[in-house]
């Protein structure tokens, strides 16, 4: 039993610390969203019971705020894999030679988020953003002034993901990457004898073998990509007119700026039960390959 | 004879692509970079160029002449520093019996770290901010490095008990032969040999700190504000005050980059193991 004592006394420190700094505001953050509260004034309270929910489901900024998350994740989404999965396969065919394209591509794996956020601001953004200036040079716009990527209402959802794609193609190419590497080379070789061309070898042999490693990616992505704060906040603010606010910046306004603590702590509530089940769901998916 | 000859003409396509491909993720942070470099009446001329017509440190004059951005890196550096000794004091132990003494609480509790990585950092901020305003640690940087510590201990959990992982347990079972005792054991021989894996590990916790910006932005306003919160200041306080946005965005990116580049192989094994093993 000396053992036991032994686990209890090395887990202690780290499950007090989690269970006072996670698990407990995870408990008071429900608490709150139970109760009338402003921010600034958390000790006068009054219980209205699920009105908070209520509000912010029938909430239409609230509810266009969550689908532009949907929108946002699954643009940047789509091209971090589509871009990082080529990179891979890129990568993966001059093998060896590799190396020095791979450490440069990681560069931007270290840019901290808001730099990153600043940077692509820098090159988007009205008169002096380099991009469209480029995009002239190509001739695939007549005048710089034609695209406004940050301040057109339609289109801003989707600039202020370019960041997002910048900034972690990289993690998708070099995971993807690792996960080709350890396909064992005489499979291919085996399909290649039995006449199939690249793309059936690609199609039947590779895909299916980079199952897990393309599921994990997609997950771990998709939640952050869900999760993005900083990236948007530093290119918009969210604006403009609220066209780029994500759900997560819903939330920081309500508490922030208008000092909705009990608004702010049901939206955020949702927010982390709808993350958790989607994860659960596709953590159990992986967990169990086999079963299709 | 021809095969041969398409081959080649392959191999040199894949090759141009893929330098392609490298030039244009590289360019941005360059450019970035190159417009640091300029005089700041230039960063915003028109039309933009590329390169620097006269290269000038006005912009990092102008940003560390002030008090605020200075003193905002030292909050950062001390944050994360203090962060990453949290972390491993706590995150260390506890992922060492995690996977050495598999038990049921012991499996439970790595779920929880996964499933903590899972919350949105918006969903815990709003409550944490309560929290420390309760204890009066709002606006300190012993607030802050709890609020970091609390993204860097679930992460460091799951790091270190993948290192763990490949640990043989007659390790522990021969030091214990020698008359050590459990916990002798574990400092004496087990940490020893674990020191790459608590190097990366502490790596990724300071980076953690180092980049946040929402809990920075929720739990501090003045005395212990960091540096990516004073660089977003730059927008609405100057205006659109490039020259030294980039200036300062630099000397907050560069020396992560470079630690980065001199250690890539470990940390993007790091990085890539676990999703691989998944």
């Amino acid at each position: 039993m000396a053992e036991n004592r032994f686990v209890c006394l090395m887990l202690a420190p780290s499950v007090l610390f989690l269970g006072l700094l996670v698990a407990y505001p995870v408990c008071l953050l429900v608490f709150n969203s139970f109760y009338e509260v402003e921010t600034i004034t958390p000790h006068i309270r009054e219980w209205v019971g699920l009105k908070n929910y209520a509000d912010a489901l029938t909430s239409k900024r609230i509810a266009d705020s969550g689908w532009r998350t949907v929108q946002y994740s699954v643009f940047a989404l789509f091209f971090e894999f589509v871009f990082g999965f080529c990179a891979a396969l890129l990568f993966a065919a001059i093998a060896d030679k590799s190396q020095w394209h791979r450490t440069i591509f990681a560069l931007p794996l270290m840019v901290p988020p808001i730099v990153a956020g600043l940077l692509w601001r820098f090159l988007l953004v009205g008169q002096i953003g380099i991009l469209n200036y480029g995009l002239t040079g190509a001739g695939l716009i007549d005048d710089p002034g034609d695209i406004k990527w940050l301040s057109d209402a339609d289109l801003v959802i989707y600039s202020v993901a370019f960041a997002d794609i910048w900034l972690t193609t990289s993690f998708v190419a070099l995971v993807s990457y690792a996960g080709l590497t350890n396909i064992p080379k005489d499979l291919i070789e085996a399909a290649r004898i039995d006449g199939a061309n690249a793309l059936n070898r690609f199609w039947h042999v590779t895909l299916p073998l980079m199952r897990p490693v393309i599921a994990v990616v997609l997950i771990v992505r998709g939640v952050d990509a869900a999760k993005t704060f900083d990236l948007i906040w530093i290119q918009t603010q969210g604006g403009p007119r609220n066209k780029s606010e994500v759900f997560s910046m819903n939330i920081y306004q309500r508490m922030v700026r208008f000092g909705d603590l009990g608004e702010a702590s049901a939206s955020a509530a949702l927010f982390l039960i709808v993350m958790i089940v989607l994860a659960g769901i596709a953590y159990w998916k992986i967990w169990r390959p086999s079963h299709d | 004879m021809t095969d041969v000859y398409q081959r080649d003409i392959g191999k040199v396509m894949i090759n141009a692509f893929a330098l392609l491909l490298v030039l244009s993720y590289a360019l941005p942070y360059v450019y970035l970079l190159m417009t640091s470099l300029k005089p700041a009446a230039d960063v915003q001329q028109i039309p933009p160029r590329f390169f620097p017509e006269t290269i000038s440190l006005e912009n990092f004059n102008t940003v560390l002449g002030t008090a605020t951005l200075p003193k905002a890196f030292l909050n950062s550096l001390v944050v994360a520093i203090l962060t990453t000794v949290l972390s491993l004091v706590l995150a260390v132990p506890a992922a060492y019996v995690a996977t050495q003494y598999r038990r049921p609480i012991t499996v439970l509790f790595l779920l929880f770290a996964l499933i903590t990585r899972m919350v949105p950092a918006v969903s815990l901020g709003v409550p944490l901010f309560q929290l420390l305003k309760t204890l009066g640690l709002l606006d300190t940087t012993t607030g802050l490095v709890l609020a970091h510590t609390s993204t860097a201990v679930p992460l460091a959990l799951l790091l270190m008990a993948a290192f763990f992982e490949g640990i043989p347990k007659e390790l522990e079972d021969a030091a214990r032969m020698d008359g050590c005792t459990r916990f002798q054991a574990f400092a004496k021989i087990i940490l020893p040999v674990m020191k790459s894996g608590i190097a990366i590990t502490a790596l990724f916790s300071f980076i953690t700190s180092w980049n946040e910006f929402l809990y920075a932005l929720l739990l501090t306003s003045e005395s212990a504000k960091t540096a990516p919160i004073v660089i977003a200041e730059y927008n609405s306080v100057y205006g659109l005050a490039w020259g030294p946005m980039t200036a300062s965005a630099i000397l907050y990116s560069l020396p992560v980059i470079i630690v980065t580049l001199v250690l890539q192989k470990q940390i993007i094994g790091g990085l890539t193991f676990g999703a691989v093993k998944g």
